[in-house]
């Protein structure tokens, strides 16, 4: 029987990741995501470098090294176009289903309601890696198409192999997924709220900037260690030497902290509410 | 489903209210969590008793422990906006103030930033190589101390300086350094001649109350805690904390109080640390391609320099010496006075001066909450760590007794 259970939740998960990556909408937010690599590539190409100091961090190593055009789209991506992707998958997650009417029958099987919510967030967490792999895959092959590739310069001064700045870059789009997680569960906990997708939506996207906001103000610097986007520039540690993984932990347990609160108050929600449609 | 619910109203009441429990169960035990973690890194520790002249002598003895650790430091000095004075203080919005001319200026600015901002850097040690790893938002900045010299380098604005000084120099310095800093009780992490380190601690009793705080945890490490309080009142100086490891003798943190702050207006501590000797490999440095490279040969100060330097040091007030460049000194102790001559200071730092002082009769002055600095119409300095009339009155004084 419980065997049975679950083969069924990686069946349900596996037509839910289905469901997911073969909507247009969802390809057509990754591709929104990869076009920016190849927007900031194509622009140092045509028009040259933009000089030391000017632009986002990175920028200017791009000339020299193919494999920053990676690095650059994701500072350019996370304060807004990764959020609101994150925010239309994860705000879609429950309320979608909710304003197709499918919700019904999702529930019919004998799925169960915590197995469903685990599902959708499973797979809203899925595609924070599709994302932000997008990002950091396309960045890296534009820039290998557009620009000499060499050994990296890292933040400390000193220059690791190619091979191993690939692998800090896959490392880079690991704690950006990391880093999504805890928005994704506010997401999915808005997503029960409503049956209007594109309110829980806007509502996930606008937290996002919300935070920001508060984390650029100095005033309010006690809080600034709660916020779910404390973190999100840290990946820039992986670029260290030594690299410093106190970051990638603490963004991982503050993004844990995110997801077991609005996890919980996702399934109080969902497990009580009334199912109409 | 709705009708089920009508008819058994109080057991769906109390099924809704269990599934609502692990909301509130879990930003309890995350709260719980946040509380208890912090209280086991302050815990009681009871260290062997030792006066304050053994704990002095204790870190003065102790050798130079090989370790790597995280450094936070904070400092709420107090000042309108830093990054307005010292230029790049934030590590990514460089200025491009990096002409080979204005490396002088900028050297002092990066000095300035590194010494009193509030960052996270990395600390490396092990015998004579040393590396100071400053991790700026997307950037860096790295101090490396090895048998090639100092090098300085900036992620942000992808410059390197390379300091080379001779050896011998270096240690004439750095006893010099000692007997200038030992008023303050910096001297811990230097091992100190025993002669010297009881000269100091008698001079320091003159001005200074020293005694032993409460035991502490620091980065998670048993440490005695050395208080220092200036005797004279007239200083705005509160309050000198040390904390010296129990184990090694090593300065694990240290924090400076302004008189009647509750909060230490400039602190630096070690988060975590780690007594073994680092990877070799974190203290090699080679430019990286594309970095503009400043080489800096500190000239050598001879013996009799030194002396010199050192007569004046001692003798306090040293308004005889005719000499443009030295800052000369009023008064003693806390309340010592430093005035640096007309055109002791860059020209580029004036223009954002006037943002960050305020106007007082006879110049600028640049309050914060630890040291206050003067800057006359005419082009003197005037700095210490007391208040705005003090350093008015050692201002106009010398003019008039040396008829400027």
């Amino acid at each position: 029987m419980r065997a049975e259970r679950r083969g069924s939740t990686a069946a349900l998960f596996g037509s839910e990741l289905l469901t997911l990556f073969r909507r247009r909408r969802t390809v057509a937010l990754l591709a929104a995501l990869a076009l920016i690599p190849v927007l900031i590539g194509v622009a140092i190409r045509l028009a040259g470098d933009a000089g030391s100091g000017r632009g986002p961090a990175f920028l200017d190593q791009i000339t020299n090294n193919g494999l920053f055009v990676g690095v650059t789209a994701i500072i350019v991506a996370i304060p807004l176009f990764l959020p609101l992707t994150i925010g239309v998958v994860a705000g879609d997650t429950i309320a979608g289903e909710a304003s197709h009417g499918t919700l019904r029958y999702l529930l019919i099987a004998p799925a169960g309601r915590l197995r469903l919510l685990a599902v959708k967030y499973l797979s809203a967490g899925v595609f924070c890696l599709a994302a932000s792999l997008t990002v950091v895959v396309v960045g890296t092959l534009v820039g290998w198409a557009l620009f000499p590739i060499g050994p990296v310069t890292l933040l400390s001064g000193s220059t690791v192999s190619v091979g191993e700045g690939l692998l800090r870059l896959l490392g880079i789009a690991a704690y950006v997924c990391v880093s999504l997680l805890g928005l994704s569960a506010i997401g999915l906990f808005l997503s029960t709220l409503t049956t209007v997708p594109v309110g829980a939506m806007a509502a996930t996207a606008i937290l996002a900037v919300v935070a920001q906001i508060i984390g650029a103000l100095p005033q309010l610097d006690w809080l600034h260690p709660w916020l779910f986007s404390e973190h999100w520039l840290g990946f820039a540690d992986l670029l260290r030497d030594p690299v410093q993984w106190a970051s990638f932990a603490d963004n991982a347990l503050l993004q844990a902290g995110y997801i077991l609160v609005f996890g919980a108050l996702a399934c109080g929600r969902f497990l009580t509410k009334d199912i109409l449609s | 489903m709705r009708d089920q619910s009508s008819r058994t109203q109080n057991s769906t009441a109390s099924r809704t209210f269990s599934r609502w429990i692990p909301a509130i169960v879990a930003p309890i035990v995350i709260g719980v969590g946040v509380i208890l973690v912090p209280m086991q890194a302050t815990a009681a520790v009871d260290l062997p008793d030792k006066t304050p002249a053994e704990l002095v002598q204790f870190a003065a003895e102790s050798p130079a422990q090989p370790l790597s650790g995280t450094i936070e430091q904070r400092s709420e000095l107090g000042l309108p906006d830093l990054s307005g004075l010292t230029g790049a203080l934030g590590g990514a919005g460089g200025d491009g103030s990096s002409a080979p001319a204005a490396a002088s200026s900028a050297d002092l600015e990066q000095l300035l930033s590194l010494a009193l901002g509030s960052h996270t850097a990395r600390v490396y040690l092990d015998g004579p190589n040393a590396r100071l790893q400053v991790l700026d938002p997307l950037a860096e900045r790295n101090v490396y101390r090895n048998a090639d010299g100092v090098w300085i380098y900036d992620s942000a604005e992808k410059a390197a300086t390379h300091i080379t000084v001779d050896q011998a120099a270096v240690e004439a310095l750095k006893a010099e350094l000692q007997t200038g800093h030992a008023d303050a009780g910096a001297g811990a992490e230097m091992p100190t001649p025993e002669a010297m380190l009881d000269q100091a601690l008698a001079r320091l009793d003159e001005s200074t109350a020293v005694t032993v705080g409460t035991d502490a945890l620091v980065a998670g490490r048993a440490a005695y805690e050395l208080v220092l309080t200036p005797r004279d009142s007239g200083t705005l100086v509160g309050q000198i904390s040390v904390a010296i490891d129990g184990q090694t003798g090593t300065a694990l943190a240290a924090s400076v109080t302004a008189r009647g702050a509750d909060t230490p207006a400039f602190s630096i501590a070690f988060t975590d640390v780690t007594f073994a000797a680092p990877d070799p490999a974190v203290f090699a440095f080679t430019p990286p391609a594309g970095t503009a490279v400043t080489e800096k040969p500190i000239p050598v100060p001879t013996a009799a320099e030194l002396q010199q330097a050192k007569a004046e040091a001692g003798s306090g007030d040293a308004g005889s010496v005719d000499s443009a460049a030295k800052p000369v000194l009023h008064g003693t102790g806390w309340t010592t006075v430093v005035e640096l001559p007309a055109g002791a200071l860059g020209a580029p730092a004036s223009g954002p001066l006037d943002t960050v002082t305020q106007p007082v009769d006879g110049g600028r002055v640049l309050t914060t909450s630890l040291v206050t600095v003067l800057f006359t119409s005419d082009g003197r300095a005037f700095a210490g760590a007391v208040d705005v009339a003090t350093l008015q009155a050692a201002a106009s004084a010398p003019a008039a007794s040396s008829g400027r």
